[in-house]
């Protein structure tokens, strides 16, 4: 792990245990040497007034070697019923995109609140599988009660 | 044709001083196109080929004028010329209807007060490397958003050096679009990576540019300049040739594809690619049902065949009705009864379209064939200059009309070729029978030429020989003059008709 990623990370995990979002978490996990901070796991909670609220989702992020360079990849296990969740639970977002909008001084709390936001508002210009994108744009209120529903099975 | 020859040395010399020129040479201007030749024929247009140190000194220039106009520093009328794509009358009246909000949406901050430069802040600590080391040198954009020297040179390299971008590298705080000016990126970054950086920038200003393109030839350096606007493309086949002897289409790219228009061009390499060799089986192995004219193939068992689709019994050597067949099972004599004649004739037609598009397509092909043999001519025919040069008294000079044989029937090969993808496209009219004229003309010459050409050289034969090959030469060029000629003018004056929309 090169210099700057595992400083980097020790920062944001100091930074994130002086305060955080109510609602989220976010730790490195724990291996046979201790912590690994290349990986993380993390809870998102649904926005209150939304059909999302009550549910916590859990992600996992992966930093590469090169991290800030490059962003780090989020992936939700299980995988989430959302327009903008690939099958395999990988998130798609413009500031996770190294092309797009990553730039190496966004923070894991600015990335969790960008996922946070992207969970009531799908971006539809990207979507990232077929069945969540397809309900959204065809019957919104089955899509509702479809996300109620995945609140209910992601308890806080 | 050995005074050509003179022509072309001369050329060559010209060139090199060409060379030496561009690297002090303060006159090239951009906005005097001057015609590289000067008797113009309506399928030539006008161009000049650009050096590396051309389009540098014409980008400077460029940034020059506008920061002179504008009254701003040299690096953001850059960035603002860049984002405008090098549209300088938009830029210019843009900016004087609302100089804030062009400085805004192109990311410059003119503040000269916020320069960037390294300074050491107390107490910082950079929020990328979360280095906060009290010696650590920093840097902030004219946004104000400070990180420390090394993230910014490691951010810079890697956007430089292994995303290949130049002219859009953002500030590296979340979303924050300053863009980072040259200047800032010689500050901080090292020899090879700012070098790169520049080859990058000047590769953009080609390509954002609608009247620059380089020229597509392996490890070719120049640029080529020509007026001919995008919406021309459908009555004009722009054909520049650079100094490194590349042919090749303005409009698209394309090797020489003249005398067909780019759109058509770009169709039938697509319909190539999609059906030849499909449609080549297709042709050779399957017939259609007499009903339904589903494509079908015969891998085994009788001549009874009934189609999977509609049920139609029908038999695979008279293509006429099973039901007509009686008991003969497994022989047929009915092959000139009038229904199988019917049936036949009908399959016929539908095989038509197929059958016209390979017999443009098997002439195209085999000029482009052809074109790659005569490319091994030429190495023939360097053996047989030299033969020459031994066996008689020519000298060098004398020899070349070989060499420039052998180069015009490359040339009206590749013309050739693109007349049978114009001819497929074209719409049957009165018109049509002169360009087929001209087209059957100028393969004629073409063939016999290639002949004359193939033929093995005879010592006491040679000045016979010369006589006919200059002869030949000059009667293919000027037959290939003709045709290109006669297409390039009835594109003008909208004198084909298509069979495709060449519109969309």
């Amino acid at each position: 792990m090169s210099g700057i990623c595992k400083s980097r990370l020790m920062e944001e995990r100091r930074q994130w245990r002086k305060d955080h979002p109510y609602g989220f978490y976010a730790r490195p996990v724990k291996n046979e040497n201790g912590l690994d901070l290349l990986t993380w796991q993390v809870g998102i909670p649904g926005k209150k007034g939304t059909p999302w609220e009550n549910g916590v989702y859990k992600m996992v992020m992966t930093f590469p070697e090169d991290y800030p360079s490059k962003p780090p990849k989020c992936k939700f296990i299980p995988a989430l019923f959302h327009p903008n969740v690939y099958p395999s639970g990988t998130v798609c977002l413009s500031i996770l995109n190294e092309e797009e909008g990553w730039k190496p001084a966004i923070t894991i709390k600015q990335i969790l609140l960008g996922i946070q936001n992207l969970l009531d508002e799908p971006n539809p210009d990207s979507p990232a599988q077929s069945d969540a994108y397809m309900l959204y744009k065809k019957d919104r209120v089955a899509y509702e009660k479809r996300i109620k529903q995945q609140a209910k099975e992601n308890p806080a | 044709m050995s005074d050509m020859s003179d022509d072309d040395l001369v050329e060559d010399v010209e060139d090199e001083d060409d060379y030496v020129e561009d690297d002090d040479d303060t006159d090239l201007n951009f906005t005097d196109v001057v015609a590289e030749k000067d008797r113009k024929k309506s399928y030539e247009v006008d161009f000049i080929v650009h050096s590396i140190q051309g389009i540098v000194k014409n980008q400077d220039d460029e940034v020059t004028h506008v920061s002179n106009i504008l009254g701003i520093q040299k690096q953001h009328a850059a960035t603002l010329l860049r984002h405008f794509r090098w549209n300088k009358e938009r830029l210019i009246e843009q900016y004087m209807d609302n100089a804030t909000d062009v400085l805004n949406k192109a990311g410059v901050i003119t503040d000269n007060a916020r320069t960037p430069k390294f300074i050491k802040v107390p107490g910082f600590m950079c929020e990328i490397c979360c280095d906060d080391d009290e010696n650590l040198n920093t840097l902030a954009l004219s946004c104000g958003h400070r990180f420390c020297r090394n993230c910014y040179e490691h951010y810079l390299t890697q956007k430089i050096k292994e995303e290949g971008e130049s002219r859009r590298i953002l500030c590296m705080a979340n979303d924050c679009n300053v863009i980072v000016d040259e200047k800032t990126v010689e500050l901080v970054v090292n020899k090879d990576i700012h070098e790169r950086y520049r080859t990058l920038l000047n590769r953009t200003y080609v390509d954002d540019n609608e009247y620059l393109r380089w020229c597509p030839a392996p490890s070719c350096e120049y640029a080529v300049e020509c007026h001919v606007p995008h919406t021309s493309l459908i009555s004009i086949v722009p054909t520049v040739e650079c100094h490194c002897t590349h042919r090749f289409c303005f409009g698209c790219g394309f090797p020489d594809h003249q005398p067909s228009i780019c759109v058509l061009v770009k169709k039938w390499i697509k319909k190539c690619e999609d059906d030849s060799e499909t449609a080549n089986w297709i042709s050779a192995h399957t017939k259609e049902c007499g009903k339904c004219h589903s494509t079908i193939e015969k891998n085994g068992g009788c001549n009874h065949m009934t189609c999977r689709k509609c049920k139609y019994e029908f038999c695979w050597v008279c293509m006429g009705p099973w039901s007509e067949h009686g008991t003969s099972w497994y022989n047929c004599n009915r092959y000139d009864e009038k229904t199988s004649i019917d049936a036949r004739d009908q399959q016929a037609k539908s095989r038509a379209s197929l059958e016209r598009y390979l017999h443009y397509y098997n002439r195209f092909a085999n000029h482009e064939q052809s074109a790659k043999l005569d490319r091994e001519l030429y190495n023939k025919t360097e053996k047989k200059m030299e033969e020459m040069q031994q066996t008689s008294d020519l000298s060098w000079i004398e020899v070349q009309f070989l060499k420039k044989a052998v180069d015009i029937l490359v040339q009206c090969r590749m013309t050739l070729k693109w007349t049978y993808a114009f001819a497929f496209y074209l719409a049957r009219n009165n018109q049509t029978d002169i360009f087929e004229d001209n087209q059957r003309d100028l393969e004629m010459a073409v063939e016999q030429l290639s002949e004359l050409l193939e033929k093995p050289i005879e010592s006491d034969k040679i000045a016979e020989l010369k006589q006919q090959v200059l002869d030949k030469t000059v009667y293919v060029g000027s037959r290939r003059e003709i045709l290109l000629e006669d297409t390039a003018k009835g594109l003008l004056e909208s004198r084909w008709e298509f069979q495709v929309d060449i519109k969309s």
